[in-house]
């Protein structure tokens, strides 16, 4: 037991570190929400829930969140499958796939996107070419674009945590599932499916914690034009100078993201209980 | 040859392996491999790991594909079937049991796989529980049962579904040495009542004589011997399942004169008279299962220092001293600590008793 407590100690310079630089600032951000002049109030909130545009604004961010994640899902979900199969230089390339782009900045991704989503990029290009459509469609400002683009970013956030569970599982469980008598998809929507659920809900709670805050990919795909959260916060510290307002939306960001991080966990807790 | 099967080979079988070869990555595994099963035979694989035996069972229960070769089910070419509409079952060594299901949920799964009718799961899978004793523990989660409890779990759910063919990979091996001899005891009068067909895979030599009607002695993707435990005890086919079925004196020698049937060897240990047909020159391995040795002279005699007495019990294991690729072994029966490390004693036993087979060159 003491052993452990002196153990506990190596976490001290981490607790730290994220107590000074992340706690204690994101503290003071909130208690500014939640102040008009040194007074405690509530007032902030109220606005910003009475507010059509700030409402309009949150359903879009949470809308694009939840599609963000949903079309990251799907796509991630037959990869990892595939990875948990793969071997030696297989597995090697899809690693190498799927961590290399996290290391490219998302600027440039975000900017490569809206190379191919512009009235005259790639993909129009090749719609018009393919004489599919007459006239360039927009792509580009529009949320298809930014969920296409944000899932793509974020991908590998979905992948790993899926693979990882994946891989785990006994491969004997579907052979014995075979062994009495179940297809292929039996197999999959009895087995398969619900034991990688913990990889699922927390590459859900990843994609969607990120996509929610995302300011970097919006930016850039759909511009200022349609507002995300993230972009009016910034806008209300960097050009409204309004910080009571920025201070209220980041704790609703912060709200979501806690709510995200719980949630998930109680729902992986849950589901992993039974093995 | 004794048992049904051995006789009229052809009309019997009820499952046919003919000529299956199988490679891994350009490593043969196994080549033209011919193996039949009686109906309601209970039938061993036994050999070391890397023997191919476990990739044989995973062969006939479809999830592993042959490269060449035809399996046959009761007359019907099962080859290309795939491993879900075979109807055979498979205890894996681990159980495989389905951790986010309960006990019942895991004996259902094969019924609901089937699309079996509602109505007809929840009897069948407490028949099923009882028939293993875990109807008490139906709505545990799998996780929360020693590994007794799991695999009688993974009996019920292998024998639920009512399977043609019961295959078993190492049932035994992740249970202490009291359970697994008081679960194959169980589990062999179980399928006996059933009259179920079943194979176990196996590398233990004592729990494929008490649990197969016959046993199949797998070497490097081959069957060296496929006969009743007693027929392979007594007769081993090759030096391989002489070593591999239960204990043996062996010694390396050289057959130096031969008088009709009777063959005269030299040995380490002096000159020991053999049945057999091979010529005089002839490097060869002579084998004698211990309790067939006793320690006073008979027809072949050696002399022997001990190298120990061990006393077991219900016998006693004499160990002499022995050039290390040769092997000297007397049991008497009870227990005698009248013999010491240092004696010297005399090994005798009858020619008849006496195993030869040519030495690999």
């Amino acid at each position: 037991m003491r052993r452990l407590e002196h153990i506990g100690l190596l976490a001290l310079p981490g607790l730290t570190f994220l107590a000074v630089i992340f706690a204690l600032p994101l503290f003071m951000l909130l208690l500014k929400s939640f102040q008009i002049d040194g007074q405690f109030s509530l007032e902030e909130y109220r606005l910003f829930f009475t507010d059509e545009y700030n409402m309009s604004v949150l359903w879009r961010t949470l809308r694009v969140a939840a599609l963000t994640t949903i079309l990251a899902l799907l796509i991630a979900y037959p990869t990892a499958i595939a990875m948990s199969r793969a071997n030696g230089i297989w597995l090697s390339i899809f690693l190498v796939a799927m961590v290399l782009p996290i290391s490219v900045g998302v600027v440039v991704k975000a900017f490569a996107w809206s190379i191919i989503f512009r009235t005259r990029g790639v993909l129009n290009d090749i719609l018009l070419s393919l004489g599919i459509v007459d006239t360039p469609i927009r792509m580009l400002f529009t949320e298809t674009a930014l969920i296409i683009g944000a899932a793509n970013v974020f991908l590998p956030f979905m992948v790993l945590p899926i693979y990882a569970v994946l891989r785990q599982m006994d491969t004997r469980l579907p052979e014995a599932a075979a062994s009495l008598g179940a297809t292929p998809v039996f197999r999959f929507f009895n087995v398969t499916l619900p034991l990688s659920l913990p990889g699922v809900v927390a590459g859900c709670a990843f994609v969607f914690s990120l996509a929610v805050s995302m300011y970097v990919i919006p930016s850039l795909i759909v511009g200022e034009r349609q507002q995300t959260l993230s972009m009016l916060t910034a806008r209300s510290f960097l050009y409204l100078r309004n910080e009571a307002l920025g201070a209220t939306i980041s704790s609703i960001l912060l709200i979501i993201a806690i709510s995200v991080v719980l949630g998930s966990s109680w729902l992986a807790n849950r589901l992993g209980a039974r093995s | 040859m004794q048992g049904s099967a051995g006789t009229e080979p052809d009309k019997r079988a009820y499952l046919d392996v003919v000529g299956v070869g199988k490679a891994f990555k350009g490593t043969t595994v196994m080549s033209d491999m011919d193996f039949r099963v009686a109906r309601g035979e209970l039938v061993s694989l036994l050999g070391p790991s890397g023997c191919g035996k476990t990739t044989l069972l995973r062969i006939i229960a479809g999830l592993t594909s042959a490269d060449s070769g035809d399996i046959l089910l009761d007359g019907r070419a099962i080859t290309r079937v795939p491993a879900h509409r075979r109807n055979i079952s498979v205890v894996f060594q681990s159980y495989a049991l389905f951790p986010h299901l309960t006990v019942a949920e895991n004996v259902a799964f094969g019924l609901r796989a089937r699309s079996a009718p509602k109505g007809d799961i929840a009897p069948k899978v407490s028949e099923a529980l009882q028939l293993v004793r875990m109807s008490d523990f139906a709505d545990r989660p799998v996780a929360a049962l020693s590994g007794g409890q799991q695999q009688r779990v993974a009996v019920a759910r292998a024998l639920v579904v009512d399977p043609v063919l019961l295959l078993l990979d190492e049932p035994f091996s992740a249970l202490d040495r009291k359970l697994r001899e008081t679960m194959q005891v169980e589990l062999k009068s179980l399928l006996r009542d059933r009259g179920m067909t079943a194979i176990f895979v196996t590398h233990d030599q004592e729990e494929a004589m008490g649990v197969s009607d016959r046993i199949a002695v797998m070497n490097s993707g081959q069957i060296e011997q496929f006969a009743t435990p007693s027929e392979l005890y007594a007769r081993p086919r090759s030096s391989f399942v002489m070593d591999f079925v239960g204990l043996s004196t062996r010694m390396r020698g050289r057959v130096s004169k031969t008088d009709g049937p009777v063959m005269q060897i030299d040995t380490a240990n002096g000159m020991v008279l053999a049945h057999g047909d091979y010529g005089v020159g002839t490097k060869v391995t002579v084998g004698v299962r211990p309790e067939l040795i006793t320690p006073v002279a008979g027809e072949n005699t050696i002399k022997v220092t001990l190298a120990d007495a061990m006393v077991l019990g219900a016998k006693t294991q004499l160990h002499g001293a022995s050039h290390p690729e040769d092997r000297l072994l007397c049991e008497v029966p009870g227990i005698q600590t009248n013999l010491t490390r240092g004696e010297d004693v005399t090994f005798g036993w009858s020619v008849k008793d006496t195993l030869v087979y040519e030495a690999p060159r």
